[in-house]
């Protein structure tokens, strides 16, 4: 089943990204949150005292859940367009 | 875009009511300022799709072309756009810090207009953090401006307008809903539909969705709750609770969005400390003004939903009513202007505020809910603070929201108590047996949204920097 909508909008060319080991296939500018929700990539980062996974919940800026690591640092996922070849790393979020 | 360092006006959210209170100002000569942390004019309830997004030509969505009609009219008012610009700290006189890819800015303003509109209140369960459960609004979010279904098959859950909204867009899409979970009786629906359009005009559209919903034949557990969420595999499985007659029953899911009611944002109030007053019915703390959105400290103004909970269409005259008190007030224009313009408007509000309250226990948060915490479930998710620590920092003493954040590190998080200031203040409040109001609200505290410090620092030598003379000992 396709996920994405089109009937009301044409989305930007086909580009890859980089998440984990995983080469993912997404159109230039949709946001990276949406993205990473829909390809089997829920799991963001782990919480600070459990260590438990935790993903996207607001997608307005406000909860700063989706943080993962774009090109080695720490981004609000909600708030990035892709761009072709953009890394990501998700799980553990320490700065490289 | 060459923007200017100081402003007659600066608006921060270009929602419905932050845009119609700068196209008003701007009209009679002010310089004006609209800054939004998205990409685009439009808000939440409005919000433009991505940029890389190009419009088709057939088919086109109502919020979509309202957005539109925004820029254009922000533009053609020669209004300055701060977009992709999000607010970290609001000092008095005004002075406003945002940063942006490009780093800090700092603009100053003698009127702020705060239009920063609301998060949505979601009541913790065991397993809400579980990554594949997300808000309502996130769901709309998704739907509306990203045009992506969150997964092939969805649980909408909680109370309030946007589980219809959510629900008629889900539809509409093509999308598969596994089930809708809502807290208020079957009673409350029609209610619902009011709250969602909230003038009795756009009474059959709202008849419309919830036709479309009904048709599509989603089975609909009135008067019943989320009570777990637990991992399975493909997925996740939640389980649901009848209120009544505490039934339980597990569902299989992809996805689950959940909701509780929206609460007005006051980072922005709290932080320059103005008067605030607690307001159930209008989703929680809001800034104390009146009835022009005049808040406590001069030329500060609260509008939109900010200002309280009454939707969209209320905003865009919220906005407008704001506008010509500022007009009032910089004296602009006179007393007699001032009530000529503002009395149809204030009617108007008038009648959206009965109707409003009409609905608005929509919006309140059950009791049952708040019970349902079971001890271990987490409250504050960015610093992993569960119910029982709130209970003990109460037993040892603890006795408003300030005191059980510094004994706890609640609300000390990233998101700064905004997912959940609400939650702790209701098993708070249950705990010492008081009202929610008597426990007081976090103090504001800068930086509002966290942002990296070598954005504040920027690019610069060893030479470049001002070295100062020890203090002779």
């Amino acid at each position: 089943m396709n996920l994405r909508i089109s009937d009301y909008f044409e989305r930007g060319k086909k580009v890859k990204i980089i998440v984990n080991e995983d080469t993912i296939e997404a159109h230039e500018g949709e946001c990276l949150s949406v993205v990473l929700f829909i390809s089997n990539h829920k799991n963001l980062r782990l919480s600070p005292k459990k260590k438990e996974n935790r993903g996207m919940f607001c997608m307005m800026g406000s909860c700063q859940e989706c943080a993962v690591l774009l090109d080695g640092k720490k981004v609000i996922s909600c708030n990035i367009f892709i761009k072709e070849g953009m890394i990501i790393k998700t799980g553990d979020l320490h700065e490289s | 875009m060459s923007l200017k360092k100081e402003y007659d006006v600066i608006v921060i959210g270009a929602g419905p009511s932050g845009v119609s209170a700068a196209i008003k100002c701007s009209k009679k000569s002010l310089k004006v300022l609209i800054i939004d942390s998205n990409e685009n004019s439009g808000g939440q309830i409005y919000r433009a799709p991505p940029k890389s997004y190009v419009k088709k030509k057939e088919k086109s969505l109502k919020e979509n072309l309202i957005q539109i009609k925004f820029s254009e009219e922000l533009k053609k008012n020669n209004i300055d756009t701060a977009y992709n610009h999000t607010v970290w700290q609001v000092s008095p006189g005004y002075k406003i810090d945002a940063f942006s890819e490009e780093g800090t800015i700092q603009w100053k303003t003698k009127n702020l207009i705060v239009a920063t509109g609301t998060y949505e209140k979601i009541i913790p369960f065991e397993g809400w953090t579980t990554p594949g459960v997300i808000g309502l609004a996130a769901c709309t979010v998704m739907l509306k401006s990203h045009q992506t279904l969150p997964g092939e098959r969805i649980i909408l859950a909680g109370n309030g307008p946007l589980l219809i909204l959510v629900a008629y867009y889900v539809v509409k899409f093509g999308g598969k809903i596994e089930a809708i979970i809502d807290t208020s009786k079957k009673s409350h629906w029609l209610k619902s539909i009011f709250s969602l359009v909230l003038s009795p005009q756009n009474f059959i559209q709202g008849i419309t969705w919830m036709l479309k919903i009904i048709f599509s034949r989603i089975p609909i557990y009135s008067n019943s709750m989320v009570t777990k969420v637990t991992n399975e595999k493909n997925g996740i499985s939640v389980e649901i609770k009848n209120i009544e007659n505490k039934k339980l029953k597990k569902i299989s899911t992809e996805v689950l969005a959940v909701g509780h009611g929206l609460t007005p944002s006051t980072d922005i109030t709290r932080l320059l400390r103005v008067d605030h007053v607690y307001n159930e019915l209008k989703g929680g703390w809001i800034a104390k003004i009146d009835k022009y959105f005049r808040s406590s400290a001069k030329g500060l103004y609260i509008t939109g939903d900010g200002a309280g909970i009454s939707g969209a269409v209320a905003a865009h005259d919220k906005g407008k009513l704001t506008a010509y008190a500022i007009l009032f007030d910089e004296n602009i224009i006179d007393e007699k202007e001032f009530k000529q313009e503002t009395i149809q408007i204030l009617r108007k509000l008038n009648r959206y505020e009965i109707f409003a309250k009409g609905i608005a226990n929509l919006n309140s948060t059950p009791k049952e809910l708040i019970n349902n915490i079971d001890e271990n479930t987490i409250l504050c998710r960015c610093e992993d603070i569960t119910k029982k620590e709130i209970i003990h920092a109460i037993k040892k003493g603890a006795k408003n929201l300030n005191q059980i954040k510094s004994w706890t590190r609640f609300g000390m998080g990233p998101c700064q108590g905004r997912t959940c200031q609400y939650s702790v203040a209701r098993v708070a409040a249950d705990e010492l047996d008081c009202k929610i109001e008597e426990l007081g609200y976090l103090t504001g505290r800068s930086p509002i949204r966290p942002f990296p410090l070598d954005k504040a620092i920027g690019d610069f030598d060893y030479d470049e920097i001002t070295k100062v003379e020890a203090a002779p000992l």
